[in-house]
């Protein structure tokens, strides 16, 4: 695309927003390229997603803050029994104050597909044929604040939007009174709020972040509820605010915006009642509540389900507690602290995915589990508790997993080398998965453009390559 | 010598794909030794295919073309892609075997075959038959040199104007008044006549101090007969301390003002700016006493170099309050900080995006990399600093004040630096030593080097200089922004070749022009914008203008403006009687229903921006903003509507109505000009009586009728 036609996109987006009042994601790139088509005259139709029909309509992505294990929940690695205590070789490793680690946990191949799984994760076990597991992936810097922004927007420097925002930019949300892009959150991540910035995207892709520690509903979403009146006697209120705002209006026809903000209220007061519903898990049974586990991070998951369903393009969560911005960062107790969290984890996770496909959502859903990097496959030895070892930050070598919408279930892609140090085959940057997540949405990676500060900026950079063999 | 048939090749392989690329290899050059055959059937087709679309003349990346033999032997920015007879030691082996870390193709790792096949042709020679194509004659370069800088329209010094000739000759105020009647006649349709005087008294004073007027200002220039009653009102409030206050926040948008840091590592505060505030304060006063906008400049690039002048120091905020990323010793993080310098310093002043020029020339506008790394090295000889406020604070060895909350935020000198270009931003990668300095395509000597210390002093002096063709223009554009709503160009910090070209191009000169010529007075500036036809014509279309002009580029009416979120709320606490008026010191938090003070006072973070800034388009803080996006989201009307802060402004506004003396027809009337600054229409009058007598509870009905006008879309636009 010439920078000549994008400049004039992106007028004709400008006045399509204003025209539609913006909102939630109104408009995605979608309309906008049919819009153009239609104002060409041309007869070019577009299906779901903006380049190509997308697979994934949805996405979920479960993110474990502070960053899990590889080897010791996806990447088996018998060597580092063999090779106990023996200190990794390489430029990039010789501080490392201490040797090899193995892994206590058994693995075991689950499944038809025989992917390999750590009996840390017995429940997601059950789902091995619908995952596909990322051994290769790699990232540029082992700590948590860069690490946190690639893998968020692709930047380490905290200006650029997320790729929540540019996948609800690309593709609008389909409920005019929910957000495109919700961020499931209970406490504060490290680096916080960036995450889910809408950068220099129009404000209406910022994610909207849900505190979800709290589960009494008024106070989940801002600003939901009048504190005193009830509904009637706002919508008394409302009317007679309407009425003013259409006499005020009477002599302005021409101004559009003035009939935006009247559609947004009528919206604002339609969002009150639909958030309410949308947002509370209550109204699941009790059964399915206690399948994804009465925590934090289970909740989440449920609302995540919930809000997809009724048509959310994009809900992240992170998983961090109140007093913990990364519980993931097991630099001491590496395998105590892995126990709990898997334990968790591992039962939000399966049951989303059970009830996904119980619900036929997990055909055009991706659901994403990874962190902002791996843990490295030596130990790191802690003073104060030199027997309970942990493990350092790991950036060259670490795993995820994806799946649902159009990703090769049972598919174990990639590897480290024998003993988990580095991606060797199939290596996957965090640019490839950005564009392969937009392939899957029916967005070209290389033609998702916003022009900002004189030149167009994409989630992938010049960098990112869709992974076709991950897709089915 | 076998021929094949090249270009057959090539066609195929361009459709075909790599699955070709094995078939050519199994069928061509496998028995013989022919080297040229091995190019044309193994090495070329993969080169086309995988090469060319980064590496030939097309685009270069790397400074590297493989579309010629004198291209691979040369190279890039890496140094020769090959070297013939040897090929261990050529890049392009190994970076097509993947052995290092360029890795090439980057998309996808080349079959084994192909590596094989290349080994083998560079080990015996690397045979090449292509020769240089020439370029077409009359091919444009597609990056812009320096040479053709007077091409852009925004580099050409700003040239005195002639008038334009007008037909209607009563219609024009001010000068700039007939450049714009000029094309609104040329479209053959006539602008708007003067707003009604109730308008423009609101308009004027919330464009120039952003509160509504006072009952007595109303009162007056009401009903005054004075013909000179428009600029009186004008002088007034050019006067009224709030006017700094007013344009302060505009200011501070450009500058990135914020009060932390976007990274906060654990709960460490050592980077954040308590004191942010006082420049914050400094921008209100130099705003209120209409310091010259050329020491504007100078005030906030070098205030420090006039070592016995310290009243000026809090200016330096503008450099001083930049953000400092994580883990900031680290080089690659000092260029990251150094971008952030370069780029708010150019876009704010200059309107350019020089930070493109940090990896590559830049594409469209003439400034080369070289450029870059002068400015850079100019912000790398400087210091931040927190500077103690008074004597007998504790400071480190190195003169910082140890606790952020004694100083203030600003910087000093550092090591003079003159920084290597970093080759493709790379900091590992180091091209030639450039020296502190401005812009090549803004110099009027080929060499514009800075040796006074950082070079900020000399910086500041470039971009003041009256013979810098975009310092002016970027700043009256930007004053006409504000003030009409639509701005001559619409790109306000890019003047380059990808931004727009002025609407008005001779009315943005010649207002360039005697704004310099006016002593740099931004009062001047702003009272020649606001006494104008152009800006106190009615905003109200006619008929015959919308289909002429639907998006008022010719301004035949005034702009309907959408208050910023700042107005909008010191509005609210006008109506409620709780502003506090009072100007300047720390920050508050503007959605706690305890504060008062006006919204240029909200804490601005770059962690998590305040969610009553952020929801009405408060923007980024960790980045020069170069306008303001309105949005309109539901969000918005839910905090109208449900938001603690409005019902307590609501209720504040409910006491004044019901303790107003008099019945419903005298409340109703008085809440009306209470709150919207003026009486209702008849129908506005009959609804509000009626929903305030037919309500079940009469203490609820004025409460929700008070919030009704603070909710009100009236509260937003300003006729």
């Amino acid at each position: 695309m010439t920078h000549m036609e994008d400049r004039e996109m992106q007028v004709s987006r400008r006045e399509l927003l204003k025209k539609s009042g913006g909102g939630f994601g109104w408009v995605g790139l979608l309309s906008t390229l049919q819009a153009n088509v239609a104002a060409a005259g041309s007869s070019t139709q577009y299906q779901v997603g903006c380049h190509f029909p997308a697979r994934a309509r949805r996405v979920i992505f479960l993110f474990m803050n502070g960053a899990p294990s590889h080897v010791d929940t996806f990447d088996p690695k018998p060597a580092l029994a063999k090779h106990e205590g023996e200190k990794p070789t390489g430029k990039l490793f010789k501080a490392a104050q201490a040797g090899f680690m193995p892994s206590p946990f058994k693995f075991r191949k689950f499944g038809q597909s025989g992917v390999e799984i750590s009996e840390l994760l017995p429940r997601l076990s059950q789902h091995a044929d619908d995952l596909c597991v990322l051994r290769g992936m790699h990232t540029d810097v082992p700590n948590h604040e860069p690490g946190l922004l690639v893998m968020s927007s692709g930047h380490q420097q905290p200006v650029r939007p997320s790729l929540g925002a540019w996948a609800s930019y690309g593709l609008g949300s389909e409920n005019e009174n929910l957000p495109g892009f919700v961020v499931l959150c209970p406490g504060r991540p490290v680096v916080g709020p960036q995450l889910w910035s809408s950068g220099f995207l129009p404000g209406q892709y910022q994610g909207m972040s849900i505190d979800t520690n709290e589960t009494d509903i008024s106070k989940l979403v801002a600003n939901l509820r009048h504190p005193t009146l009830t509904r009637n006697q706002q919508q008394r209120q409302i009317q007679f605010l309407q009425a003013m705002n259409r006499i005020h209006q009477k002599t302005r026809t021409e101004d559009e915006r003035l009939e935006s903000h009247i559609k947004s209220l009528e919206t604002a007061f339609q969002m009150q009642v639909q958030a309410n519903e949308a947002f509370d898990i209550r109204r699941e049974p009790e059964r399915l509540r206690q399948e994804y586990g009465d925590t934090a991070y289970g909740r989440s998951c449920l609302l995540a389900r919930r809000l997809v369903e009724r048509g959310v393009r994009f809900v992240q969560i992170y998983y961090v507690k109140k007093n913990s911005k990364q519980p993931w960062d097991t630099h001491n107790d590496n395998n105590g602290k892995h126990r709990k969290l898997c334990q968790d984890s591992d039962r939000g996770t399966a049951a989303l995915l059970a009830d996904l496909k119980s619900r036929g959502l997990l055909d055009d859903t991706l659901v994403i589990w990874g962190g902002e990097f791996g843990r490295t496959p030596y130990a790191q030895i802690n003073k104060d508790d030199a027997n309970k070892p942990g493990r350092d930050h790991h950036a060259t070598g670490f795993s995820m997993f994806l799946a649902g919408a159009g990703t090769r279930g049972g598919l174990t892609y990639g590897a480290t080398d024998e003993f988990g140090m580095h991606s060797v085959d199939g290596r996957m940057h965090v640019h490839d998965l950005h564009a392969t997540i937009l392939h899957l949405m029916g967005i070209d990676h290389t033609r998702l453009t916003y022009r900002y500060s004189g030149r167009d900026f994409r989630l992938t950079d010049v960098h990112g390559r869709v992974v076709h063999e991950i897709c089915s | 010598m076998r021929r094949l048939d090249s270009t057959w090749i090539l066609g195929r392989v361009a459709i075909g794909g790599a699955l070709l690329i094995s078939a050519v290899l199994l069928t061509a050059p496998a028995q013989g030794e022919d080297r040229a055959d091995h190019f044309e059937s193994a090495i070329r087709p993969v080169l086309v295919e995988h090469c060319y679309q980064c590496h030939s003349a097309e685009t270069t990346e790397g400074n590297l073309r493989l579309d010629n033999r004198e291209g691979l032997r040369r190279g890039g920015d890496r140094g020769p892609a090959l070297v013939p007879g040897n090929a261990e030691t050529s890049l392009i082996v190994s970076a097509i075997a993947y052995q290092d870390d360029l890795q090439m193709p980057p998309d996808r790792k080349l079959p084994p075959d192909v590596i094989q096949a290349f080994t083998r042709w560079v080990n015996q020679g690397a045979y090449d038959p292509r020769s240089l194509p020439n370029r077409l004659p009359g091919a444009a370069s597609p990056v812009t040199t320096v040479e053709s800088a007077s091409h852009l329209w925004s580099l050409q010094v700003p040239r005195p104007q002639l008038l334009p000739p007008v037909v209607d000759r009563s219609w024009p105020k001010r000068r700039h008044d007939f450049f714009v009647l000029n094309r609104i006649e040329a479209a053959s349709i006539t602008p708007n006549r003067e707003a009604r005087r109730n308008e423009l008294i609101q308009r004027l004073a919330f464009d120039l101090i952003g509160l509504p007027p006072t009952e007595e200002q109303r009162h007056t220039y009401n009903y005054t007969q004075d013909p000179r009653w428009l600029e009186q009102y004008v002088d007034e409030l050019l006067a009224s301390p709030h006017f700094g206050e007013r344009w302060a926040r505009l200011w501070l948008d450009l500058a990135r003002y914020a009060e932390d840091q976007a990274h906060i590592v654990g709960n460490n505060e050592a980077l954040f700016y308590p004191n942010a505030y006082l420049y914050r304060d400094w921008v209100i006063s130099a705003f209120n006493r209409d310091l010259c906008y050329q020491n504007f400049v100078r005030c906030q690039l070098a205030a420090d170099y006039s070592p016995s002048d310290t009243t000026e120091l809090n200016a330096l905020g503008f450099l001083g309050l930049g953000p400092k990323y994580y883990d900031r010793k680290r080089l690659e993080v000092k260029a990251e900080e150094w971008e952030d310098r370069v780029d708010t310093v150019c876009r704010t002043f200059l309107g350019l995006t020089v930070a493109c020029a940090r990896c590559h020339d830049h594409k469209y506008d003439p400034i080369p990399t070289r450029d870059y790394y002068s400015l850079a090295s100019i912000f790398a000889s400087t210091e931040m600093h927190n500077r103690p406020l008074h004597d007998g604070i504790e400071v480190s060895n190195e003169g910082q004040a140890k606790k952020p909350s004694e100083s203030s935020h600003v910087v000093r000198e550092g090591k003079a630096t003159d920084l290597h270009v970093f080759v493709r931003g790379n900091v590992q990668n180091l091209g030639d030593q450039v020296h502190r300095g401005f812009l090549s395509a803004l110099s009027n000597s080929n060499d514009m080097r800075f040796s006074n210390g950082s070079g900020r002093l000399e910086l500041a002096t470039a971009i003041a200089d009256r013979q810098n063709p975009l310092t002016a223009r970027v700043y009256v554009n930007r004053i006409w922004l504000a003030l009409v709503g639509i701005p001559i160009v619409t790109t306000p910090s890019n003047f380059g070749a990808l931004g727009a070209r002025p609407s008005h191009p001779r009315l943005l000169d010649d207002l360039a022009i005697r704004f310099m010529d006016n002593g740099w007075s931004t009062k001047w500036l702003v009272r020649e914008i606001v006494t104008s036809a152009t800006y106190t014509q009615s905003s109200r279309p006619t008929p015959e203008q919308l289909p002429v002009d639907p998006d008022n580029r010719l301004l035949s009416r005034m702009v309907r403006k959408r208050l910023p979120v700042e107005a909008w709320r010191d509005r609210m606490l006008v109506a409620s009687g709780n502003l506090d008026s009072s100007i300047g010191g720390k920050s508050i938090q503007p959605d706690d229903t305890t504060s008062t003070r006006r919204t240029v006072y909200a804490r601005i973070s770059r962690f998590q921006l305040n969610p009553m800034l952020a929801t009405f388009d408060a923007p980024d803080a960790n980045v020069h903003s170069a306008r303001r996006v309105d949005t309109t989201t539901p969000q918005q009307r839910l905090l109208t509507i449900n938001h603690p802060f409005m019902i307590h402004q609501a209720r504040a506004v409910a006491a004044r109505i019901t303790s107003h003396p008099g019945s419903v027809t005298e409340k109703v009337r008085f809440a009306f000009r209470l709150v919207l600054g003026r009486l209702p229409a008849n129908d506005e009058f009959n609804l509000a009586t009626r929903y305030v007598n037919e309500h079940d509870n009469p203490e609820h009905s004025w409460l929700e009728f008070a919030h009704s006008l603070l909710a009100s879309n009236e509260m937003l636009f300003l006729d």
